[in-house]
């Protein structure tokens, strides 16, 4: 099937806890390279081992570096742990008050609120650089990434990695299994290779979104509005879809699909009797958006003037 | 100025010139880095609205005015030459280049870089060069230069011989020893611009593109840079386009100098011929007994030197006279000034 191919592609990466999350990426950036470019087959191939191998390289230089400013890392280590401590207490707070919300109750509440959390780490780890596209695309600095024989994609991404998404992966693991436990799920192969690829699965709709909006800089210059509001809509990721009016379910499905990023990919674990055709689908729908999305990104470098020197 | 008229004369002199340059240039097929032909980039440019309902406005408006950046340029470059790129700010430099590395696709005209069309075969073209841009470093800003180095020998996929040679070759050239060791971050621009140039060069480009590779740099760091550059130009053979506004590189590096204005080419020869044209003109520096200094430019067809010094001698006491050949900069500055044909 496609999805085990997927994840065998994955765990070639070996880079973190979330090796499968790079692989995708790396896949999608690689495919889209491949389909767009014969241009690379005259030339020395750069294939997905190419860019597996560079990002290792320079994952683990920056992260020698990142902890030769020990101070720093340190604090920013301490940072991270009360954010996501400070978000769980806002959780716990609120939901430890209703029984069910929608036939929801607490502990698959928090199933959700787990499984968004780890789903929104490879986007936090991997494409933080968006946040610094449109000083860059500003500053005119972005053309540097256009000098260099590899993806233009993948070389700008590859600067940056931000070690504060691991801090959010490990809470989000942990009470990912807590609430698994809570609620009885079991544990087989099966099920733990579904958990696996609908978490990928729901991880690429977030670096979609992200992907489409900061890419939106090429062509306004108010596209931090953008990534903020949208950065903001992952919020509603954590709550069931359900629970919306059909008008926001259906922007959270299809516009801004938000829905994917924990209801739909969650609901082939925790309703495995009845789930809806939209959670099948999901890894296709979500390869399907991250490609659309590195298109859109990368026809904005296409069409982008690098005006003033 | 009583020059400005007279410049415009040379000027179409110049554009003949030219011509002639490029015709018995391009019978050489096969010998040439860059070829340009009749290349036009138009630049559509959108009036801008304010705020976030202003962008989301933009996304749909078609309030386009269009600029021309470069209008018809020809040019040809040969292997291993070193070209000097001058004009004045907005003249259009950084679009050809950004049109030669492949970022730009030009709005009509022939590019070929290497024998390939750049922005069609942009990550083709980019392993044959090389890129500094004066102030923005393009190395990892937190690595040790060293590291930086090994990553782009990863990306180029250079072979661990060719790039020990070339660290050699750097050795050889220029004391890398207490740079290579240091993140780019607390490095001085000197030190980071001498880092920018070594890793553009460190996968043996066919082209290296220096883009004001010597701004803010003090004397000794440029004297530095520059026969680094000569250096490795000498080695390696590579061609190097540079575009400045010093005209102190150009002097040591460049024999030929292309100077383009508004767009277009108005000169592309040796940069003695463009010499030889304002060689009648020289500056006379006169310094009287009182403390007044006098400095006249003089066309030696029309006027006698000897002449001036003795008419202003019966005025006032000279106490020292110097006699100042007409720089390259001088020269440029006539051309800028007198561009406007």
């Amino acid at each position: 099937m496609g999805d085990d191919r997927i994840l065998n592609a994955g765990s070639g990466g070996g880079v973190s806890g979330f090796s499968g999350g790079v692989g995708n990426g790396e896949k999608g950036i690689n495919g889209a390279n491949g389909g767009s470019a014969g241009t690379l087959a005259e030339g020395r191939r750069r294939g997905l081992g190419f860019y597996v191998r560079i990002y290792r390289k320079i994952l683990v230089q920056d992260l020698k570096s990142k902890m030769s400013y020990r101070a720093d890392f340190i604090i920013s280590t301490i940072g991270m742990i009360m954010t996501n401590l400070a978000g769980f207490l806002t959780f716990m707070i609120l939901f430890g008050r209703f029984p069910s919300i929608n036939g929801w109750d607490y502990h698959h509440m928090l199933f959700l609120y787990a499984f968004s959390l780890i789903a929104l780490t490879p986007v936090q780890c991997f494409f933080d650089n968006n946040w610094n596209l449109r000083f860059m695309v500003q500053s005119g600095d972005f053309i540097k990434y256009c000098f260099r024989p590899v993806n233009v994609f993948f070389y700008f991404m590859s600067e940056v990695f931000d070690v504060k998404g691991l801090g959010q992966l490990a809470f989000g693991v942990g009470t990912l299994i807590y609430a698994w436990n809570k609620i009885g799920l079991g544990v087989s192969v099966v099920i733990i290779l579904k958990l696996i690829v609908y978490l990928m699965t729901a991880s690429l709709f977030m670096i979609a979104i992200m992907n489409a909006a900061a890419a939106t800089c090429f062509w306004i210059q108010g596209s931090g509005y953008v990534m903020v509001i949208m950065f903001r809509f992952k919020d509603f990721a954590k709550y069931p879809a359900s629970i919306f009016s059909s008008v926001f379910k259906f922007v959270f499905t299809f516009i801004i699909p938000i829905a994917f990023i924990a209801y739909y990919p969650s609901l082939v674990l925790l309703q495995p009797d009845s789930v809806p055709l939209l959670s099948w689908l999901s890894p296709l729908i979500g390869l399907l958006f991250f490609w659309l999305s590195y298109k859109f990104w990368m026809l904005g470098v296409r069409k982008y003037d690098f005006t003033g020197s | 100025m009583v020059l400005n008229s007279t410049c415009n004369y040379n000027i179409l002199d110049i554009e003949k010139e030219n011509n002639r340059y490029f015709t018995s240039k391009g019978k050489n097929m096969g010998n040439e880095a860059i070829i340009m032909k009749n290349v036009c980039k138009d630049f559509k440019v959108l009036n801008r609205h304010e705020g976030l309902k202003g962008s989301i406005r933009d996304l749909f408006s078609r309030d386009y005015k269009t600029i021309s950046a470069v209008k018809d340029v020809t040019l040809t470059v040969g292997k291993g030459e070193m070209i000097g790129y001058l004009g004045p700010n907005g003249a259009g430099k950084s679009t050809t280049i950004k049109m030669m590395t492949g970022v730009l696709e030009p709005t009509s005209g022939e590019i070929l870089v290497n024998g390939v069309v750049p922005y069609q075969n942009r990550t083709k073209n980019c392993e044959n060069i090389g890129v500094v841009f004066g102030q923005r470093s393009q190395l990892w800003w937190s690595l040790p230069l060293i590291e930086s180095f090994k990553l782009l020998r990863d990306i180029y996929m250079v072979d661990e011989k060719d790039y020990q040679d070339m660290l050699d070759l750097y050795s050889s050239l220029v004391d890398i020893e207490p740079i290579l060791h240091k993140p780019v971050r607390q490095m001085s621009l000197g030190q980071r611009t001498l880092s920018d140039i070594l890793a553009a060069f460190l996968h043996n480009p066919d082209i290296v593109f220096l883009d004001e590779p010597t701004i803010g740099l003090d004397v000794s760091m440029k004297s530095k840079i520059r026969s680094l550059i000569a250096g490795l130009n000498e080695q390696k053979k590579t061609t190097v386009i540079l575009t400045t506004h010093d005209m102190g590189d150009v002097d040591a590096l460049c024999k030929r100098i292309i100077i383009i204005d508004k767009g277009m080419k108005i000169y592309d020869n040796d940069i003695e011929k463009l010499k030889s044209y304002f060689g009648a003109y020289r500056t006379l520096k006169l310094i009287f007994e009182d403390g007044s200094i006098e400095e006249t430019v003089i066309d030696e067809s029309k006027t006698d030197i000897m002449d001036v010094i003795k008419q202003n001698d019966r005025q006032k006491k000279i106490k020292d006279i110097q006699l100042i050949e007409i720089s390259t900069e001088q020269v440029i500055k006539k051309i800028y000034e007198g561009g406007d044909i």
